[in-house]
């Protein structure tokens, strides 16, 4: 008896547990965002892109008060419930930014002030952690380089020290661990992957091994687990390709045979997608999945416009933010995958952003053509 | 607050068993002694007050609550002693590591001593507090690797149970069981045991979060530990739960996991020189194959019990009726396989018929079956080869799959378009 009180006492903090930062692409394909003029007209004639009229009937993304939204969690340190999350403020701040940066927001935020938080996170392996004081880890380490980059600030890096330390989390079998303890998760390979790619040193750890650990995550549905052997999951998917992506290693995939379990993801009913078969759908598969599905070139296997409704249906209208389903609780990791999708599905007035780097589509230019 | 953190480290130390921990509104301090049996008036023993008088701490029976109105300052407490504690033991360390004069050395060991109680007491009490706090983990590592006792090792899976107990999702609380687990393994002598009880631990934890991937990816973990009578006692236990859980989809991806490692021991003990696999995992095939079409007539319209029958159906084709040795084998074993084929296809395809009725005014449930039984097969068309395809199709047009498709779910006509067109280019 006693216990079944206590289950329900416990708070829901979990659910905020957040995969990881997230992932871009490599070959900077183009199915970059349509010009704003274009989307203008009310039928526009390029294929993919949807009607003005359409999106007027759906109801529409709520931009200003995201923006507040995002602004004020940023300032709100001061409850249990904040700074019991401060061990991942680093990839909270990597979900705001790259958010307002969609948004065509970015300006609100005081860069040097940022910048200086982020190098305060940094240790001397190179490594960043979630917080200052908190211990290094790949998944922060990549936020980090994330949010610098979207401020056009990488120059501030001291890269080789970077380099080193994500490079030295690559194991014999081509698998990375998180960080010195070593848990092993093909989240980890992405991570690396995108990471070094972003800053131009791919060649410091061995690629053609690092591909062949995540080939060994296939399962037989055409998904990928975390490790050999388990099961398939959006989000861990969205790391495989998107790292095989970067590597111009996506021949590897069965395409069709990836895109049929991920196109059966859509619930008929909502539009939503979930991560796993039998959940319900979540907003930040419409990132995870969704991504997937533009890399191998899937995508008109899922009905978008449901989608897209799914996604403003999730949006807390009065005072901003997404939820994973409508009527649920706003926060920033659901408000930053929801934009994401919406930005992936060409949605008016957002910039758009890279399925692979999950970074606005002029920043990966900026890093990768530009160089 | 200080004293807030003394008095949550006592009622640790005190009560090694506490197997539950929760937090509580200050209003379910009273509920909770009324449902525990006592009187509503306040024991002492069972509930701590801080100094001005409030309610805030809650232990009986190895459950400990915790008032959400002390959780800031309790949480910063914790961490900045944890923080310190930790800062001093590093350096400590790091220092002994240079110093080579021996009484140097005994003497920082008795301080590490101290300084290692100190990170072990303010981490554990900072993990219940707040499960992720990765650094906090991380010093519990260092320590223990230190001290190279089984009995710490061994201490800390408790320690990720009781975080387990209140946040079943934390990362760091599963990742911290495998590196236990990791760490021990080769030094211990009751390994198998430990894997067993974690096992169970999976499955009690299961019945509260619903297909909790963490949770189910430590299990699947675990089958690289197991013996073959494990693999066997696992598939045995794991079926009745399974049974009761139709839509946990990661239940029976644990078994497919169990499956194939059976499987694949099988396939390196008879280093695949020998023509067929045992009768006993033929039959457990086959038995998995019986098993899931009656809960797929049972349960209408659950995704996952269609799932795993594309799997168990995949590697039926492949493993049990595929000729492997091709144009050498000899006409009879030939047909034998051709007839076995055929009739898997026939009961597949009677499974197909039987769950495609939609009757009127039916629940939702029945559509969904349909929808599920017409891409199973349109999904093993895709997955067999070639030769068998052609047979296959002549009994089944796929056009009449796309219109029983329409049927179920007209939702998605544009899905069934692209999935049909795909199954049907690679058919010629």
């Amino acid at each position: 008896m006693v216990c079944r009180l206590f289950s329900y006492c416990a708070f829901g903090i979990s659910r905020m547990k957040l995969i990881l930062g997230c992932k871009g692409k490599g070959k900077l394909l183009n199915y970059n965002a349509l010009e704003n003029t274009e989307l203008d007209l009310p039928f526009s004639l390029s294929s993919g892109a949807l009607p003005v009229l359409k999106y007027k009937l759906m109801g529409e993304l709520a931009t200003q008060k995201h923006v507040e939204f995002i602004v004020s969690v940023e300032k709100r340190k001061d409850s249990f419930e904040a700074v019991a999350m401060e061990h991942i403020r680093m990839s909270g701040a990597y979900w705001g930014l790259t958010t307002l940066d969609l948004l065509g927001k970015l300006h609100v935020v005081d860069v040097e002030e940022v910048v200086s938080w982020v190098l305060q996170c940094q240790h001397d392996s190179g490594g960043f952690g979630g917080s200052i004081g908190h211990d290094p880890h790949i998944l922060y380490t990549l936020s980090a380089v994330q949010a610098l980059a979207l401020f056009d600030k990488l120059d501030v890096l001291d890269v080789e020290k970077v380099v080193s330390y994500v490079a030295g989390l690559q194991n014999e079998d081509g698998s990375f661990s998180g960080d010195m303890w070593g848990e092993i998760d093909t989240r980890f390979s992405y991570i690396a992957i995108s990471c070094l790619s972003l800053l131009h040193h791919l060649d410091k750890i061995n690629v053609e091994k690092a591909v062949s650990y995540i080939l060994s995550c296939k399962n037989h549905d055409g998904g990928f687990g975390s490790t050999p052997g388990a099961e398939s999951h959006a989000g861990q998917i969205f790391c495989c390709v998107g790292a095989l992506a970067i590597t111009g290693s996506l021949h590897h995939i069965d395409k069709d045979l990836l895109g049929w379990w991920l196109c059966e993801r859509q619930d008929n009913k909502t539009g939503g997608l979930n991560g796993r078969p039998e959940k319900l759908p979540d907003v930040c598969y419409s990132w995870w999945a969704l991504s997937s599905l533009i890399m191998i070139d899937r995508v008109h296997w899922i009905n978008k416009d449901k989608l897209i409704k799914f996604i403003l249906d999730c949006q807390d209208i009065e005072n901003g933010g997404i939820s994973d389903r409508p009527d649920d609780a706003v926060d920033v990791y659901h408000t930053y995958f929801g934009v994401a999708g919406l930005s992936l599905l060409e949605y008016p007035g957002l910039k758009a952003i890279d399925p692979a780097y999950a970074l606005p589509v002029d920043v990966v230019n900026r890093i990768i053509l530009d160089r | 607050m200080a004293d807030l953190l003394n008095q949550f480290e006592r009622i640790l130390e005190s009560d090694p068993q506490i197997d539950e921990v929760g937090f509580l509104h200050p209003s379910q301090f009273s509920e909770l002694n009324k449902e525990a049996g006592h009187s509503p008036s306040f024991d002492d023993s069972t509930v701590l007050h801080s100094t001005d008088g409030n309610s805030v701490f809650w232990n009986r029976d190895h459950k400990l609550g915790i008032s959400t109105q002390i959780l800031l300052p309790l949480y910063k407490a914790a961490k900045h002693a944890f923080m310190a504690a930790s800062r001093q033991y590093k350096a400590l360390n790091s220092k002994s590591d240079v110093s080579g004069d021996e009484n140097s050395l005994c003497a920082s060991l008795s301080l590490d001593n101290s300084f290692e109680s100190d990170v072990m007491k303010h981490s554990r009490a900072l993990l219940l507090l707040s499960c992720d706090f990765g650094t906090a983990w991380h010093s519990r590592k260092l320590v223990v690797s230190q001290k190279h006792n089984l009995w710490d090792f061994l201490d800390e899976l408790l320690l990720s149970a009781l975080v387990l107990s209140y946040s079943p999702k934390s990362e760091y609380a599963w990742s911290h069981r495998q590196w236990i687990i990791k760490s021990i393994a080769g030094k211990c002598s009751t390994l198998s045991e430990i894997v067993t009880k974690d096992s169970e631990l999976v499955e009690k934890i299961a019945e509260r979060s619903k297909m909790n991937y963490r949770a189910w990816n430590h299990r699947c973990w675990l089958v690289t530990y197991m013996t073959r009578e494990q693999l066997l006692y696992e598939l045995k236990r794991s079926r009745n739960w399974a049974s009761l859980h139709v839509a946990d989809h990661s239940c029976f991806h644990y078994r497919s996991r169990l499956m194939l490692k059976i499987l694949e021991e099988q396939c390196y003990k008879q280093e695949i020189s020998s023509s067929g696999y045992s009768v006993e995992t033929y039959q457990l095939w086959k038995e998995e194959l019986d098993w899931d079409e009656m809960l797929i007539k049972r349960y209408i319209g659950r995704e996952a019990l269609w799932l795993h029958r594309r799997f168990l159906s995949l590697f039926w084709i492949k493993h049990f009726i595929t000729d492997h040795t091709g144009v050498s084998s000899h006409g009879k074993q030939k047909n034998s396989m051709n007839n076995d084929f055929r009739i898997f296809m026939d009961n597949e395809l009677h499974l197909l018929d039987s769950c495609s009725i939609i009757p009127d005014n039916s629940f939702d449930d029945y559509q969904s079956q349909a929808k599920h039984s017409a891409t199973y097969i349109l999904w093993l068309i895709k997955q067999i080869p070639d030769s068998r395809r052609i047979e296959f199709q002549e009994k089944l047009k796929t056009e009449n799959l796309k219109a029983l498709l329409n049927k179920a779910c007209p939702e998605r006509s544009s899905t069934w378009d692209s999935l049909v067109s795909y199954v049907e280019a690679s058919g010629h």
